[in-house]
């Protein structure tokens, strides 16, 4: 029987990167093959806004309607751009605190998991970029090279509850209560939660003050 | 099939057009993955002031397709190659490929096959080059084969003999049937072809030459010229010949490095024109476009040439990718437009950062924006309203004497900038009405059953160095890392008057070992 691993869970939209999910899908869509395309599939990403910023805050409703944005984009497009964005917007953004605690955790022999609700041809790169172990990300669904628009389950949102952080472990041999979790946003306190050493950086409003109230350290750059 | 390493240990290989691309890959690889091969003699010639052996040693130096053999071999490697490749100066275009009685006398002794690679791929040639460069030379091929012990041909013809008409091809050759449906004489239609070479202009000659292969379904004559060629070797008995017809030939995958590419090609041109402001190829865009890594095509000749070493004769064999792993028109240009972006992403000028967002798209002939006979309409107005209005006329009477010269000079430099873009449209137009049976008119599925099984019969250790393996191809990952990164570095360099990179010369330049010290070896 092996022996459970340590793993430091990183959020990308916040704690590593400023730029949300969002951005991406809008991005992607004014990229797409056809002028007249992208007015539309924009529209779509507009209309995703009010879901995950409004009073309902549902971000995983929001990611859904975004990325119907991008139904009939091929898998080409969404490669390619991917790749695009990912190295023109977030590779060389990163937040350098949240930086350095990545390197450490990675010299320090933690799986090193990257959280987030963004697209895996826009993570990927950046999880190559900073030699990330496993990534966590979204995926669209694809039917004869292009993107039918539904991300295909389980759709990761903004908020992930401890349920999905024990799948994980269980998938990937991970021992939660020796691992690591860094989070930047209300929404990744439950991650935070889940494991033994909850970390937060830069963290938002919410987040700090649940912070103070459970003890949990607080990284400022 | 036998296994190619026992077959072609020690095998003596007669090889046309080593100069050209395909030959120089299927030389490199096969000193590569076979180096156990007995030896290859080069049929070249003499060309430019320099001397056959001069061509060979040059390419053996400087082409990149031997790069791999030279870091392998370092210093060794003209000793090494000299053991392996023999130069005979020569021309296919001359009976028995221009070598004395004395050379096939010898050749005969110990040669196994004839590869013949040499050929002229212009799409619009002199129909006496055509004739002397596909037809003539491939029966010269064909002679010197039959010369040897036991008379075997390859001959590299291409897929596109199969002429005009949206089908699955068979790897067949359709005797006395043109594509156009016609009855077809091969002997009737060269005389037809040497009457058109007699016509008084270039232009005459090269417009009836292709409306003659318009007429029969050919796309052009360059198609026309490889079907005769594979008609007359059809009628042979005395020499068992293998047609291999590769679809377009394009950068290669794997070996000698990905990416690397020699010449114009087919692609290279229609690259470099979507990365142009030219945004509408027409281009239908459920079309299979069939290309093929070189790298691909050198093992699929590999393969050829060990079937007919161990007895295949008169089969064809197609080299192509539309019926194992199609990729459409639409996939290659949408391709196009984002390695476009990938590559120019530095760039800061304002025309690259508008292409960038504009991405070329498949377009209906002579219709839609930004096609080029929109342009060439366009050019036509504009050129019409700079060139129309005289200042003299239009100025008041005051101010004609000051103001006219400079307006008129301006005038006509506008009018001589537009005339000048108008014809360069005129150009391209021409260029894209010879793609057109290739990009709109014709949707091809070639069948590569041959190869296939070929492949399916090597054992593990051979289907990955000498497989066809074009299913593993990865479309994405091949246009937008290899092909057109390739195409930028090795193509379209030419496409602006300028020359290809090359590797440096090594010091002292490579040399062949002299001949005199060869007889004494082969005594």
């Amino acid at each position: 029987m092996t022996t459970a691993r340590p793993a430091a869970f990183f959020r990308l939209e916040g704690t590593l990167v400023a730029r949300p999910t969002l951005a991406a899908a809008a991005w992607l869509a004014a990229n797409a093959w056809r002028v007249r395309e992208r007015v539309v599939r924009l529209g779509a990403t507009a209309a995703a806004l009010p879901l995950a910023f409004g009073p309902l805050q549902d971000h995983a409703l929001a990611n859904r309607v975004a990325w119907a944005g991008l139904r009939g984009v091929s898998a080409d497009r969404l490669h390619v751009l991917g790749e695009e964005y990912a190295e023109r917007f977030l590779c060389g953004a990163t937040d350098p605190a949240a930086a350095r605690l990545l390197r450490e955790c990675g010299e320090q022999g933690f799986v090193t998991v990257l959280v987030t609700d963004n697209l895996d041809v826009v993570a990927r790169p950046v999880a190559d970029h900073l030699g990330i172990d496993v990534l966590v990300s979204n995926r669209l669904e694809l039917r004869e090279g292009r993107a039918t628009g539904r991300l295909a389950d389980p759709v990761l949102g903004a908020h992930l509850d401890g349920a999905w952080a024990r799948r994980l472990a269980e998938e990937h041999g991970l021992d939660l209560r020796s691992s690591r979790a860094y989070g930047a946003r209300e929404a990744d306190s439950v991650l935070l939660g889940a494991v033994g050493n909850p970390c937060t950086v830069h963290p938002d409003r919410r987040l700090r003050r649940i912070a103070r109230q459970l003890d949990w350290p607080i990284v400022e750059a | 099939m036998g296994s190619i390493r026992q077959t072609l240990a020690g095998a003596h290989v007669l090889l046309t057009g080593v100069t050209g691309f395909l030959g120089k890959v299927w030389l490199s690889h096969v000193l590569w993955d076979l180096p156990e091969i007995g030896r290859v003699t080069v049929i070249v010639r003499d060309r430019d002031g320099q001397s056959a052996r001069e061509r060979v040693e040059a390419a053996l130096d400087t082409s990149p397709a031997f790069r791999p053999l030279r870091a392998r071999h370092g210093d060794a490697w003209a000793a090494w190659a000299s053991a392996r490749i023999e130069v005979l100066a020569g021309d296919c275009a001359a009976p028995l490929c221009g070598l004395t009685e004395a050379e096939v006398a010898r050749l005969a002794r110990s040669a196994d096959a004839v590869l013949h690679c040499a050929g002229l791929t212009d799409f619009e040639p002199e129909p006496a080059q055509a004739i002397a460069c596909n037809v003539r030379a491939a029966e010269h091929a064909a002679d010197l084969a039959a010369c040897l012990r036991v008379p075997r041909l390859i001959q590299v013809s291409t897929c596109y003999v199969a002429g005009n008409g949206s089908r699955e091809v068979p790897e067949a050759l359709e005797h006395g049937t043109s594509p156009a449906g016609e009855p077809f004489d091969p002997e009737v239609e060269l005389a037809a072809l040497e009457e058109a070479a007699a016509e008084a202009t270039p232009r005459d000659r090269v417009e009836a030459g292709a409306a003659r292969a318009r007429t029969l379904g050919w796309p052009n004559l360059y198609t026309f010229s490889k079907a005769l060629a594979e008609h007359r070797l059809g009628a042979r008995h005395d020499v068992a010949a293998l047609v291999v017809r590769p679809s377009v030939i394009e950068c290669a995958w794997r070996y000698p490095f990905a990416g690397w590419n020699e010449g114009l090609n087919t692609a290279g041109p229609l690259a470099w024109l979507l990365s142009s402001p030219f945004r509408g190829l027409w281009a239908r865009p459920s079309n299979r476009f069939d290309v093929v890594p070189v790298d691909l095509v050198a093992r699929g000749l590999t393969l050829a040439l060990t079937a007919a070493l161990n007895g295949a004769a008169g089969e064809v064999w197609q080299l192509g990718s539309s019926t194992r792993n199609p990729f459409t028109f639409e996939r290659a240009i949408e391709l196009n437009g984002l390695a476009y972006r990938k590559y120019t992403r530095d760039r800061t000028n304002a025309l690259d950062g508008f292409l960038r967002h504009l991405d070329p798209l498949p377009a209906p002939a002579s219709k839609g924006v930004g096609t080029v006979p929109w342009l060439a309409r366009m050019a036509r107005r504009v050129e019409r309203a700079v060139g129309g209005p005289d200042p003299e006329r239009l100025l008041p009477p005051a101010l004609r004497r000051y103001l006219a010269p400079p307006v008129r000079t301006a005038q006509e430099r506008a009018h001589a900038s537009v005339k000048g873009a108008r014809r360069m449209l005129g150009r391209v137009d021409r260029m894209l009405e010879l793609y057109r049976p290739f990009t709109h008119d014709n949707d091809w599925g070639f069948r590569t059953d041959h190869v296939a099984a070929a492949t399916a019969a090597l054992d593990e250790a051979e289907r990955v160095t000498f497989g066809f393996d074009v299913e593993g191809l990865d479309w994405r990952s091949y246009w937008v890392d290899i092909e057109y990164p390739g195409l930028r570095t090795w193509t379209f360099p030419l496409l602006h008057g300028r020359d290809a990179p090359c590797d440096p010369p090594s010091d002292p330049p490579l040399r062949l070992e002299a001949p005199a010290a060869r007889a004494e070896e082969v005594a």
